[in-house]
């Protein structure tokens, strides 16, 4: 990692990286040096699925409404009108890989990659942005704790993470290997995560226009009240609708928005959301080209809702296919994914 | 160092060979079909970082749509919508290049990544080898027309060594009619030759026969318009923008025999207009050109060969059968010994002359004496000999020799024996050049590939083969070279290929071009050529300039053809050029004094000679006339007898 041009590693890293290894193979390779009695395992499974959690199980939570005094559906585009102006200048996105490279004693040993990615958009085309290079970080995700041997000098590399410390009440994972699995795949989600805040802060404090953030912008102070980042998510297992409010919300049709309301989640800053139907779901799911937008709470919300309401449509082509999530995905996040698809 | 243009990829799907590589580039690159570029390899191969040359020969441009039912589904069915998306999707322009060398060039392995340039002046002079013959002292470049790509501006030599021989040679042009290829190509060539030839080679001079139209007919002429950009390409190769400095024109004369049977009969351009004319001896060497194989069986065949030995310009003495003695000089005296001949064999009863069966005899006087009607105006009935300057050709000379229209008999007639005599020339080393080109249109109809065997066709087959060796060095043309015969042009180490019909390239032949390629080919503006030669691993596009002479079509506006005239104003415009003081009424005198066939002799011997006082020259040749006198209108009296010789014995 690192050298490639343009490409950096994780700010944080501090390190020199030369001889790191670069893809799953490598990692193989290479931990047997450290660790001598692990076993390697063969096809690499990958863990790209998050795996259910406690806490990631779907809900329907009520909305805290903040325009007007109930859950709405307020029309703000004809759908075969809405082509054409996007205020979006640049669309960040994250990637992850998480293999199970070797395994000492039934304990996985798990390498990933994360990166996450700006392309701004210049004359219509996309194109890495300037601003900031793509981050590709490669890190082995072991639990100390249960692997015996490991050298000292190698737990101690910053790209060696633990994943079965003790959390702040005192819990570590069991030695249940899919419970290690869910630490490793959690603690790369928190990696990711964490890139990718740092690209979108930098975009916040260097451009003026508006960055389309794929997911939620709520885990930075900084982006999630800048009036310069805009949060996508396309998952809904949270659904901020109950009641009649449920009804409202799949009853959205194309060109519809909900009305704003608030989230703040635990431990996470508050943002204005609201959700828009980029495409019809007539014949299809409830939750058909829907998806949840936030944004920092500031200014003419409801303006500024109907205007990245219709941004939001206007995205919506070129179509994103073959990607399964087309129809809520914008092109400008498949096109990133593709880029660090390449990269990464 | 310039910006790289491109960087080479390889997949498992699309691997890169020794011998061809893939790269992508922007989508704004100046990148196109026929265009030179430099790999500069990342890891050094033996101690040295490897440059690849290739050329693109093929290109793809896709996005990353997998189905164009997606795009439909995007823009809601309607194209209109399409213009109003906000991203445009990703695109890629992927390009296949064919290597044109390696350097190193050993050892030869499959190109590698590396960073994809554009390939400039030198860059190109490496790719296409021509750094070998371009060398300080040792220069035998002939400049084919100019490479472009982007900044780039290349021009393209030949090796003279392979074009004019002796390591290869002949060039053969392939194009579709009326696009400014074929015609256009060779008079800048040749005007390319002439400029660079290396004097230490030797002289070269050439030979242009016309079978079309006016096209050769104003070599001579400037051309009425040259464009900046054209005289730009004439400077950047070193050749000057003027026409042919030395240029000779050479046609019969018509059947009538009372001007020239040519285009370029306009009284303006005569002063270099020479006739053809061709006599019994001549012709005779060649009969076997305008007999068929019926015609000329064995037996023929050898009373043809005794006829050129024992009979033409030899005295035959009365004997057996002739009744009196013969010297054959001309078709007439042949014509009067065949006659004698048989008429003695019908009187004494025989039915062989010298072996010869009397109907071999009749068969054989058949075919050559309807040779001069046949090839009216070329072949004379008299001794008179108008020919090409053999042996006193001039260097950097054009000699033409009109034959575009003439019977398809007279055409094969003058070609084999005008080739015939160059090639013993030059097998003499008494040419009077070192190196001769000859230039010959319309291939398909002189060396067709499946017709029957010809003479001209041995010949054509004999120089594309051989000819190299004496200096000999065939420029052919054609519209379809799939037509003609593969080994002549086999053997054209050097060929050109104008804009292709769609048909043509769809033969055989163009099997080795890419569908690109094949493409471009079939779109060629005018003034673009596709060039192949011995040391270009790959055909080459190149850009030549529009010819520096008048074209044939501005030509024949320019200067209209003569009207077809009687035979007084056929003698005032032969001989005036000779004696400016002959006029019209002088002709008139002359043609109300003789016969057309006496006055057509004596025009064609003055002409030929070309005298100091060609009006005394040219009576000179006519019989005597002295004029009847009268006096006073009254009969002239009867002279008196002449009084008896004193002591005649038969006095009575």
């Amino acid at each position: 990692m690192g050298h490639r041009t343009g490409v950096s590693g994780n700010a944080d890293d501090g390190i020199e990286l030369n001889g790191w290894p670069g893809s799953p193979h490598e990692a193989t390779r290479y931990i047997l040096g450290h660790l001598p009695e692990c076993d390697p395992v063969e096809d690499f499974p990958r863990q790209t699925e998050r795996p259910v959690h406690g806490e990631d199980a779907p809900v329907l939570l009520p909305p805290d409404v903040i325009e007007g005094e109930f859950f709405r559906a307020i029309h703000v585009a004809d759908p075969r009108t809405a082509r054409g102006t996007s205020g979006f200048a640049g669309f960040l996105d994250g990637t992850q890989d998480v293999r199970v490279v070797n395994q000492s004693h039934g304990i996985p040993i798990v390498w990933a990659t994360v990166s996450a990615a700006i392309r701004a958009r210049v004359n219509r085309r996309l194109v890495a942005w300037t601003g900031r290079p793509p981050i590709v970080s490669r890190r082995y995700y072991i639990p100390f704790r249960y692997v015996d041997g490991l050298h000292s000098e190698f737990r101690s590399h910053p790209q060696v993470i633990d994943t079965a410390r003790e959390d702040a009440s005192g819990k570590v994972p069991s030695r249940h290997p899919a419970a290690l699995m869910e630490a490793a795949v959690q603690r790369v989600q928190q990696d990711r995560e964490s890139i990718e805040l740092e690209l979108a802060e930098a975009w916040c404090a260097s451009e003026t226009a508006t960055l389309f953030v794929d997911g939620s912008i709520t885990g930075s102070r900084l982006v999630s009240e800048s009036t310069r980042a805009v949060g996508i998510v396309k998952s809904h297992r949270r659904l901020y609708a109950d009641g009649d409010a449920f009804r409202t919300l799949v009853g959205l049709r194309a060109g519809e928005r909900s009305s704003i309301f608030r989230v703040a989640p635990r431990s996470r800053y508050p943002v204005a959301s609201w959700y828009v139907r980029m495409r019809s779901a007539t014949g299809r799911d409830a939750l058909f080209g829907l998806v949840r937008v936030e944004a920092a709470i500031a200014g003419d919300l409801q303006a500024r809702a109907d205007e990245i309401s219709r941004w939001i449509m206007a995205e919506g082509s070129p179509l994103a296919l073959p990607d399964a999530r087309w129809d809520k995905m914008a092109y400008g996040i498949r096109d990133t994914e593709e880029f660090l698809r390449a990269i990464s | 160092m310039s910006e790289p243009l491109g960087r080479v990829v390889a997949t498992e799907r699309k691997p890169n060979t020794p011998h061809e590589f893939h790269f992508w580039t922007s989508l704004d690159c100046p990148v196109g079909i026929g265009t030179i570029v430099r790999v500069d390899g990342s890891h050094p191969v033996d101690g040295h970082i490897p440059h690849i040359y290739g050329i693109v020969v093929e290109g793809f441009s896709y996005t990353d749509l997998q189905s164009p039912m997606h795009d439909v589904l995007g823009h809601d069915g309607s194209p209109a919508n399409a213009g109003f998306g906000v991203t445009e999707r990703s695109e890629i322009r992927l390009y296949t290049a064919a290597v044109l060398r390696q350097i190193p060039e050993e050892p030869l392995q499959p190109v590698p990544m590396g960073e994809v340039f554009l390939a400039g002046e030198e860059d190109v002079a490496a790719a296409l080898r021509m750094d070998a013959y371009l060398k300080e002292g040792a220069h035998t470049g002939i400049p084919i027309g100019v490479y472009r790509a982007g900044a780039t501006d290349s021009v393209i030599w030949l090796d003279a060594d392979f074009l004019l021989g002796p390591e290869a040679a002949h060039l053969n042009i392939s194009g579709m009619s009326g696009l400014a290829t074929k015609t256009s190509a060779v008079e800048w060539l040749l005007s390319s030759v002439f400029t660079h030839f290396p004097e230490s080679k030797g002289s070269i001079a050439a030979v242009c026969f016309n079978v079309k139209g006016p096209d050769l007919c104003y070599l001579d002429q400037p051309a009425s318009r040259l464009e900046d950009s054209d005289r730009a390409l004439y400077e950047k190769m070193g050749v000057k923008p003027a026409p042919f400095q030395k240029v000779e024109y050479f046609a019969p004369y018509n059947a009538k025999g009372f001007s020239l049977n040519t285009l370029r009969s306009n009284e303006a351009l005569l002063h270099n207009v020479t006739p053809l004319t061709w006599g019994l001896k001549e012709v005779l060497q060649y009969a076997e050109v305008l007999l068929n194989k019926d015609d000329l069986d064995a037996k023929a065949d050898a009373l043809i060969d005794f006829i050129g030995e024992r009979v033409v310009n030899c005295r035959m003495e009365k004997e057996g059968p002739l009744s009196r003695d013969h010297t054959v000089q001309t078709f007439a005296d042949l014509e009067a010994w065949f006659r004698d001949l048989l008429q003695g064999m019908e009187r004494l009863n025989n039915e062989s002359w010298r072996t010869h069966h009397i109907a071999t005899i009749r068969k054989v006087r058949n075919r050559l004496s309807n040779i001069s009607t046949r090839c009216a105006g070329l072949v004379t009935d008299t001794a008179d000999v108008s020919d090409l300057p053999f042996g006193s050709f001039e260097d950097r000379a054009v000699y033409v020799v009109d034959v575009a229209s003439l019977e398809e008999d007279a055409q094969d007639l003058i070609f084999a024996r005008i080739v015939s005599r160059l090639r013993e020339h030059l097998e003499r080393r008494d040419l009077g050049v070192k190196h001769l080109i000859v230039f010959v249109d319309e291939l398909n109809k002189y060396a067709p590939g499946d017709a029957q065997d010809t003479y001209v066709r041995k010949m054509l087959l004999d120089i594309a083969e051989r000819g190299r060796y004496l200096g000999l060095v065939l420029f052919s043309a054609q519209q379809f070279r799939s037509q003609v015969h593969r080994r002549v042009v086999g053997n054209s180490a050097t060929a050109l290929y104008g804009r292709m019909d769609g048909d043509e390239l769809a033969t055989p032949g163009y099997s080795v071009l890419s569908p690109a390629t094949r493409t471009k080919l079939a779109t060629l503006e005018k003034g673009q050529l596709m060039v192949r030669h011995p040391h270009f691993t790959q055909p080459i596009f190149v850009r030549f300039p529009r010819p520096a002479v008048l074209s044939g079509r501005e030509g024949a506006e320019r200067y209209p053809q003569a009207v077809d005239v009687g035979i007084e104003a056929a003698l005032y415009r032969s001989l005036r050029p000779l004696d400016p003081e002959i006029t019209l009424a002088w002709a008139k005198n002359m043609a109300a004094l003789y016969d057309e066939d006496e006055l057509i002799a004596a025009r064609n011997a003055t002409t030929l000679a070309r005298p100091d006082n060609a009006r005394a020259f040219f009576q000179s040749r006519l019989k005597k006339i002295i004029p009847v006198e009268t006096a006073n209108g009254k009969e002239k009296a009867s002279a008196p007898l002449r009084p008896l010789p004193v002591g005649d014995p038969y006095e009575p």
